[in-house]
């Protein structure tokens, strides 16, 4: 359909052209000479954690409506519970700060700098000299999608804009309903513990903690971002709190389980 | 639903004390009894992406019921799931839905929604367990078999007895809006624009210089759908030269058929994107319909729009106007039957319909295992309008007696409603519905529970592709007697001589279906959400939405430039309907006092932006059925239940009174303590 294709090419121009600017200004150009001249060898080198991204990917994109239909029949019905638990906190968030610039800002850096945030790493630690950090990137990406895939099953519930519309607008799609094109392709609305889009960041976000050293104008940067998207999937209405601290959990863990996995060399 | 912690817990608990105090028996009597908890229900609705409207309502009683000291919580659902936890397994305390008719309907419906002969039943028949045996059993009944005055008192008795009883608490009808655009396609309804009627009245905006002409002059008209529709049945003919049925050739045949038509029409020669201009294209935030096309299953049908466009009914009624569809014509015969004559077409396959289909199809829907299963298994829907007719006889090829069950003519009318199933298709399907070779359920046969991937109906539009969760499409069938009998009135159909001695063959038939569909070929597109839908119908990617519209979608129709807005009266209710299988739904006066928790005068406007009539009675669609006592009128509220408290804010003081009164307990902070199991 044209609309999602419009909205496709807008997110490769915008998400391409940021990634070119971020890779002279924070990787600087001597390295990714070198890692130009040495892509093929790197790429080989971490071929084991990025074959197992791509079956992750890969089982999830066939998986997914299967799963799906696993979690509408047996999943555990939570939406009350998440609602219990955490009350009109969403809702309180976007009545005491919204406001129009600020769903535009939220609107894009829920999709746009979502999207750099995710790829930006990646080409960064592929440019270290050495493979370990981008290994491990790369396993935490993949354990994140696994364990967040089964979470999906299992808990089956509706983010806040479905369940209290009368407090909580759906901001994006409000103000953006072609961007719903997009994360219609990619998100079922059952889908919403844990947020993916937390985890993520949160994952991003620990890397740029732990690799300050190597790329320290990418930390601070990184830390916005992430903080950003984080507040973006609550200010937006689609995530609860309790799916960001679970997204936070499930962050941390895949970042520590990935420095298990992968050892220094 | 309500939580205990278990006796064996508190015995535990208790146990060693009681031992050394030595007072067994009175510990027994006390730790034997269940302990008192709040009560807790369940509110079942669909998502705000699915249904913008039903969720709020269910939001506002929630937030009420917790005033008053019930803990109360949603659970969301999608549309599918939620009707088969409700209708099907009959596992809920409390639901928010739509009732099923598009349109105002006739009193009758409420037989199979409340009568307690179906409690038993799955589907659409009396989903509350509800059992009033003197009461409403008689009453509709007794609707049934009288007519003239005594009918309208049975009605009207009924309309209070369910009001009082409150089975389900009707809140409003929502006004069934319509984002359209004109530039395309044209003379959308301002009765019901989602309905077969409403489709079929559409006209082309292309065609549109012919048309404008032709409804000035009869002939013009005729002219211009005799041409295009001459270019149809040629390649009809190769079609079932070739035994058509297989559906691919089915579908590459109608692509050269478009092509064709906009080659031969005189009128499309604008040159401005060819195929597509003849593609009326629809949005919903429903995507029931690009999953199943079974036209009685329960949970995949909201009004049955477009499979009553794929399987035709008998009769078609519309804006209270009965017109005879499949039927040719029917006459009462004797006390008790009708014979119904039947047009001359062909099922989507090429088959003949005939009266023998029409009669399989009575007796399947009364019983789809037809027989072999030690009781019956009948169909989830359309169970009322079945259970008017006793038995279903084949006169002759064309001719078909049904003989009803001493009802009066509404009632038979209504009975002629369902879709007629192509019988070589459907007897393949009465066998109990297995997973893996697994019987699962001896209480469903593979009918019930079948997608019906392929439809092969009979009606305007045929199936041609579907992918899952994103969109459907259909074509105009060339070979419907709207389209065919049409072109035989003006170029001297060849060898269509069966239906030359019937005078016109589309006796009965209002002058704004001739040649319909305006469509060649109907695309309906899944959106995210309502505000999505309005969007693609701004944006100009579709023409119409066809799902309920929010609040928050609604203003911004008016904002799209080329988008607007059409309306009409729906029957589909909104209502809250109640598990009476569970106590203390089980109880009418409980059930009264949730109704009166219920401020349907602000949920019109803050649920429905206003595009809604609050309303007592169900029959409140059909306003000549209401008795002066339970319309709404002017009033603020309403007439049997009134809310309590001002509009738009509780009073959960006077709430809590009225539970007391019923006779139920609160503990010290104020919760309504579950009456036991």
């Amino acid at each position: 359909m044209s609309l999602l294709l419009s909205v496709v090419s807008s997110l490769a121009l915008w998400v391409g052209s940021s990634l070119l600017v971020a890779s002279v200004a924070i990787i600087r150009p001597r390295r990714l000479y070198g890692l130009w001249n040495d892509l093929r060898d790197r790429l080989w080198e971490i071929r084991k954690p990025l074959a197992a991204l791509v079956v992750v990917l890969i089982a999830s994109a066939i998986g997914r409506s299967s799963l799906q239909t696993v979690s509408e029949l047996f999943g555990l019905q939570l939406t009350w519970a998440i609602y219990a638990l955490e009350g009109n906190f969403v809702a309180w968030l976007q009545s005491t700060f919204g406001s129009p610039q600020l769903t535009m800002y939220f609107s894009s850096v829920y999709v746009y700098g979502y999207v750099f945030l995710l790829a930006f790493p990646f080409l960064a630690y592929l440019a270290l000299p050495r493979t370990t950090t981008v290994k491990r990137l790369l396993v935490a990406y993949a354990l994140n999608y696994a364990i967040g895939l089964v979470l999906y099953t299992v808990v089956f519930a509706y983010g806040p804009r479905n369940v209290m519309p009368d407090m909580v607008t759906s901001l994006l799609f409000t103000h953006n309903p072609e961007f719903m094109a997009l994360t219609g392709e990619v998100n079922e609305p059952t889908n919403v513990f844990p947020s993916l889009h937390t985890s993520l960041s949160v994952t991003v976000g620990t890397f740029a903690v732990l690799t300050r050293r190597e790329y320290p104008l990418w930390t601070p940067l990184a830390a916005w971002l992430a903080a950003s998207v984080v507040i973006a999937t609550m200010y937006l209405g689609i995530h609860w709190l309790t799916d960001v601290i679970g997204g936070t959990a499930l962050a941390l863990g895949a970042v520590s389980l990935s420095y298990r996995l992968v050892d220094e060399e | 639903m309500a939580r205990h912690v278990s006796r064996r817990e508190t015995l535990a608990g208790v146990g060693i004390a009681a031992l050394s105090a030595g007072c067994l028996d009175r510990t027994r009597n006390i730790a034997g009894r269940d302990r008192s908890s709040q009560l807790t229900l369940e509110i079942n609705a669909p998502p705000a992406d699915r249904d913008p409207n039903a969720i709020r309502i269910a939001r506002h009683l929630a937030e009420n019921l917790n005033a008053v000291g019930i803990d109360a919580r949603i659970n969301t659902l999608g549309l599918t799931d939620l009707r088969r936890k409700v209708l099907i397994n009959h596992n809920f305390d409390v639901y928010v839905g739509q009732f099923r008719e598009a349109e105002p309907f006739d009193p009758d419906a409420m037989y199979a929604f409340t009568h307690s002969q179906f409690v038993a039943e799955s589907g659409w028949q009396n989903p509350f367990g509800f059992t009033d045996i003197n009461g409403t059993d008689e009453l509709l009944a007794s609707q049934r078999r009288t007519g003239g005055d005594e009918r309208r008192e049975a009605v009207e008795d009924l309309q209070r007895t369910l009001c009082e009883l409150q089975p389900f608490t009707v809140v409003a009808f929502p006004d069934p809006l319509t984002a359209v655009r004109e530039d395309r396609f044209e003379n959308w309804t301002n009765r019901q624009p989602l309905s077969v009627g409403g489709l079929l009245g559409v006209e082309r905006v292309d065609a549109g210089d012919g048309d404008a002409d032709g409804t000035g002059t009869e002939s013009g008209d005729g002219t211009a759908a005799g041409e295009t529709t001459a270019g149809d049945n040629e390649t009809t003919a190769g079609d079932d030269e070739t035994t058509a049925g297989d559906n691919e050739t089915t579908t590459s045949d109608n692509e050269t058929t478009a092509n064709g038509l906009i080659g031969d029409n005189p009128f499309t020669d604008s040159g401005d994107e060819e195929g597509d201009s003849a593609t009326l294209r629809l949005v919903t935030t429903d995507e029931r319909i690009t999953q199943n096309w079974n036209p009685i299953a329960a949970e995949y049908r909201r009004y049955g729009t477009f499979t009553s466009l794929l399987y035709d009914r008998l009769a078609l009624v519309e804006d209270g106007e009965i017109i005879p569809w499949l039927a040719a014509g029917w006459e009462r015969v004797g006390d008790s039957g009708i014979e119904v004559s039947l047009r001359d077409v062909d099922w989507h396959d090429g088959e003949p319909v005939t009266a023998e289909d029409v009669a399989f199809t009575y007796e399947f829907l009364q019983d789809t295992s037809m027989g072999t299963t030690e009781s019956p298994v009948p169909t989830p829907t359309f169970r009322g309008r079945v259970s008017a007719v006793d038995e279903a006889t084949a006169v002759d090829e064309m001719t078909v007696r049904l003989t009803l069950d001493g009802v009066n003519d509404a009632v038979g009318v209504r009975a002629l409603q369902v879709p007629i199933l192509p019988k070589h298709i459907w007897e393949e399907r009465t066998d109990v519905a297995t997973i893996a070779g697994f019987e699962v359920d001896a209480e469903t046969t593979e009918a019930v529970v079948t997608n019906n991937e392929d439809p092969i109906g009979s009606g305007p539009v045929r199936f041609v592709e579907a992918s899952p969760e994103e969109s459907v499409a259909f074509e105009r069938n060339p070979d419907h007697f709207l389209v065919r009998a049409d072109d035989g009135d003006d170029s001297t159909g060849g060898g269509d001589g069966s239906t030359g001695d019937e005078g016109d063959p589309l006796a009965g038939i209002p002058e704004r279906f001739r040649g319909k569909p305006a469509f060649d070929r109907l695309e309906i597109e899944v959106m995210g959400s309502d505000i999505a839908a309005v969007q693609a119908v701004g944006d100009g990617f579709a023409d119409a939405t066809v799902s309920n519209l929010g609040p928050d979608a609604v203003p911004r129709i008016g904002r799209e430039a080329d988008a607007r807005l059409v309306t009409g009266r729906s029957g589909g209710f909104y209502h809250v309907g109640y598990n009476t299988r569970r106590a203390p739904l089980s109880n009418p006066r409980f059930r009264g006092v949730l109704a009166s928790l219920i401020d349907k005068r602000s949920l019109v406007d803050i649920a429905f932006d206003g595009y809604a009539e609050a309303a007592a009675s169900p029959l409140a669609a059909a306003p000549e059925w209401v008795p002066s006592d339970l319309q709404w009128g002017d009033g603020e509220t309403d007439p049997v239940h009134p809310f309590v408290g001002e509009p738009g804010s509780l009073d959960a003081e006077t709430a809590r009174d009225r539970l007391r009164e019923a006779g139920y307990r609160f503990d010290e902070e104020g919760r309504l303590i579950a009456p036991g199991a």
